[in-house]
């Protein structure tokens, strides 16, 4: 390959170390650690749900499956249907149109699931807490209950990776 | 060029019952008002001239019983934007003459209540009248709001024999915004497609009425995040019409390149769709290898991977160090290398070509119909470079060469944006050799007019946004009103997967305009 296109690199995974100098990086480092050690540590499967996001919350999301960051080496993909998820990701504010899919796809998943609020919006409602056409105040948390919270305007990828693994412990504990 | 700007004037007076106000130029812009009953003439009249029709919008006139509806259009060959205005409790729809302004007039209706003689649609398109009871200050609505939201919302087919439908979404199963499409099919063939849109409603616009203009900016990177910057240069611009403010030329710098960054992102996102959806995840995971390095330049640069925040009204918030412009000009060179060999393995792949080749056809007629912008438009040979037509900033400086292509399938598509990628790093590569070199300062801020109008447009990676704004009596928002490409292009997916398009050729063909949802919606 490389003698064909020489110009192109091999897919340059990033380094998880206790070491890093990023503070996400090393917490995913310690929690990854906590869970190879642990007996069949399952892998988590994500559904993703939108109510209401720019569509920032979604471009680093699929970032989380590019080469570099790579999320399925901690044993987290993305699945198809909510009845196949154990976490569900969802990013807000929650607009009054989105309420209900959101609350099916909610009652639509198998227990146990937990549900992670991924972005300001999700959060905390964000700029549009105020807004007439956003349910209540446009917390994820006043429609399904919310285990892990990840702010950010968007999260960073490896951000959201740390906000699943957080709900991975989560998910072993109601097991 | 003014010339014919006239003969289109005097046409448009002769055509006229009523009163024709005399044109004002201000910019690239030129404002008349006509008469309620002539003002669906003079839009025919603009559009028989070569204009392209751009936007509709409408706000409260002199408080609340009259309302002022703009129609705007791009007079591409004499470069000026025409707007035709006019002010009544009720209009005359333009739609059935114009198609392409049918969403633009259905959300006029169902903001104002205001009738629409002739809008063959009148089904609300912001609020589901299902999810009216969650809506916070329903007190606010009209009594003709009330009837529209109290009908319950139809979606009908085709009527032929043995059809059946298809319900997709809200919930998608990728990584993807919510929205709904419902097709009406026989076996594997579609008869028709319909898009319901608006599951992302959020109330921007509302949201920045009363506010100050140096505010909003959070509030604008919101339509869309991947857009960010185009929209937050499409409201500076607009404020700065209004305001007949200068930005320093290494500002107007700044933000070409910029927005050339943010064009080689997002285009770099829809090809590596386009090769993901089709099954090609090696290609694709080369594309995404090139995007990941792009944006974390991004975020070496401005701090945020979606650049957000840079962008202020009458020039950028941060200047780019000399470092950090060479930074660019070398990371842009590499990546454009990268793909160029990633672009060749892609092309020689035969069974990419089978699956792209005559997918998603979009015709000529449609596109000049439902006045398609953007790559969309580009890929059936339809040239609509806001940037060429009506140069804006540091474009002036900077001849575009547009990518065009002819056959309007998945394939043009994919060409047009990897040579408009191709395009922006040259852009980058001139305007960095090209712009002053002394940092600039802030010139102290001109004071906001009141009751004045301004509109800015800007070429996004999807296609030309039109941002209108409109200040009160104390120089605040009174009414800000936004029309991204993706509002524009949408009816053309419904086209696209007609003909020899089968349903599982719908995520590439949704891929391959990778239109956004929120920016819809907003």
């Amino acid at each position: 390959m490389k003698r064909f296109f020489p110009l192109l690199r091999h897919p340059k995974t990033d380094k998880i170390y206790s070491g890093s100098e990023s503070p996400v990086i090393r917490e995913i480092a310690a929690l990854l650690k906590k869970r190879s050690m642990s007996p069949l540590a399952r892998s988590i499967s994500v559904r993703m749900i939108d109510c209401g996001s720019s569509n920032d919350v979604e471009v680093e999301e699929v970032m989380t499956t590019s080469p570099q960051v790579d999320c399925d080496r901690f044993g987290i993909h993305y699945v198809a249907s909510p009845r196949h998820a154990d976490v569900l990701l969802a990013s807000g504010p929650v607009t009054i149109n989105m309420k209900l899919a959101l609350e099916r796809t909610y009652d639509a998943m198998p227990d146990p699931k937990v549900v992670v609020a991924a972005g300001d919006g999700a959060v905390s409602g964000g700029l549009f807490g105020k807004s007439k056409v956003v349910y209540k105040s446009g917390k994820v948390s006043d429609v399904v209950p919310v285990a892990v919270n990840v702010p950010g305007n968007p999260p960073t990828p490896y951000e959201l990776v740390l906000g699943i693994l957080k709900a991975g412990e989560a998910l072993s504990k109601k097991r | 060029m003014d010339s014919k700007i006239n003969t289109l004037i005097q046409e448009i007076a002769k055509a006229s019952v009523g009163a024709v106000s005399k044109p004002s130029y201000k910019g690239d812009a030129v404002w008349i008002e006509t008469s309620p009953e002539d003002l669906k003439g003079a839009c025919v009249s603009s559009v028989n001239a070569g204009g392209k029709f751009d936007s509709a919008f409408i706000l409260p006139y002199q408080g609340r019983s009259e309302f002022k509806a703009l129609y705007l259009f791009r007079m591409q060959g004499m470069g000026k934007v025409l707007i035709l205005w006019t002010h009544a409790k009720s209009f005359i729809a333009v739609s059935p003459s114009i198609p392409g302004a049918l969403w633009d007039e259905r959300k006029m209706h169902e903001l104002t209540g205001a009738v629409f003689e002739g809008l063959e649609d009148e089904r609300p398109i912001m609020i589901h009248s299902e999810n009216l009871k969650f809506m916070k200050d329903r007190g606010s609505l009209n009594n003709a709001q009330k009837e529209m939201y109290s009908r319950p919302y139809v979606i009908s087919g085709t009527g032929e024999e043995g059809e059946f439908q298809v319900l997709v979404g809200p919930v998608h199963a990728g990584i993807i915004e919510p929205g709904h499409f419902r097709f009406h099919v026989i076996g594997e063939k579609v008869n028709k497609l319909e898009v319901r849109m608006s599951y992302m409603h959020k109330g921007i616009e509302e949201l920045a009425e009363g506010k100050d203009v140096e505010s909003i900016f959070p509030l604008i990177e919101q339509i869309s995040g991947d857009e960010s910057v185009a929209n937050s240069v499409a409201y500076a611009q607009a404020v700065e019409y209004l305001a007949d403010m200068d930005v320093p030329s290494r500002d107007e710098s700044i933000r070409l390149i910029l927005l050339e960054l943010e064009r080689i992102y997002s285009d770099l996102a829809d090809i590596g769709g386009i090769a993901l959806d089709v099954g090609y995840y090696s290609a694709s995971s080369k594309y995404h290898i090139i995007r990941e390095d792009m944006m974390r330049l991004n975020e070496k640069l401005t701090g945020s991977r979606f650049l957000k925040g840079m962008i202020s009204i009458g020039g950028v918030s941060t200047d780019l160090s000399e470092e950090k412009l060479s930074e660019i000009s070398n990371g842009v060179k590499l990546f454009i290398q990268e793909l160029r060999e990633v672009e060749d393995i892609t092309m020689s792949s035969s069974t990419f070509i089978d699956r792209v080749f005559t997918t998603g056809m979009v015709f000529p007629k449609t596109a000049a119909n439902l006045s398609l912008v953007g790559p969309v438009a580009r890929a059936v040979g339809v040239s609509c470079d806001v940037r060429k037509y009506f140069p804006y900033g540091a474009y002036k400086a900077n001849r575009v060469n547009e990518a065009l292509a002819k056959n309007g399938d998945v394939m043009s598509r994919f060409m047009v944006k990897v040579d408009e990628i191709k395009e922006s790093a040259r852009l980058i590569e001139r305007e960095i050799a090209r712009m002053p070199k002394q940092s600039t300062r802030r010139k102290a801020s001109n004071t906001i007019p009141s009751n004045e109008s301004g509109i800015g447009l800007c070429e996004a990676a999807r296609g030309s946004c039109t941002f209108f704004v409109q200040t009160g009596k104390d120089g605040k928002i009174a009414r800000l009103a936004v029309r991204t490409a993706s509002f524009r292009n949408w009816r053309a997916i419904e086209k696209a997967v007609l003909g020899n398009t089968i349903i599982a050729d719908f995520p590439v063909v949704n891929k391959s305009m990778n239109l956004s949802y929120s920016g819809t919606d907003l």
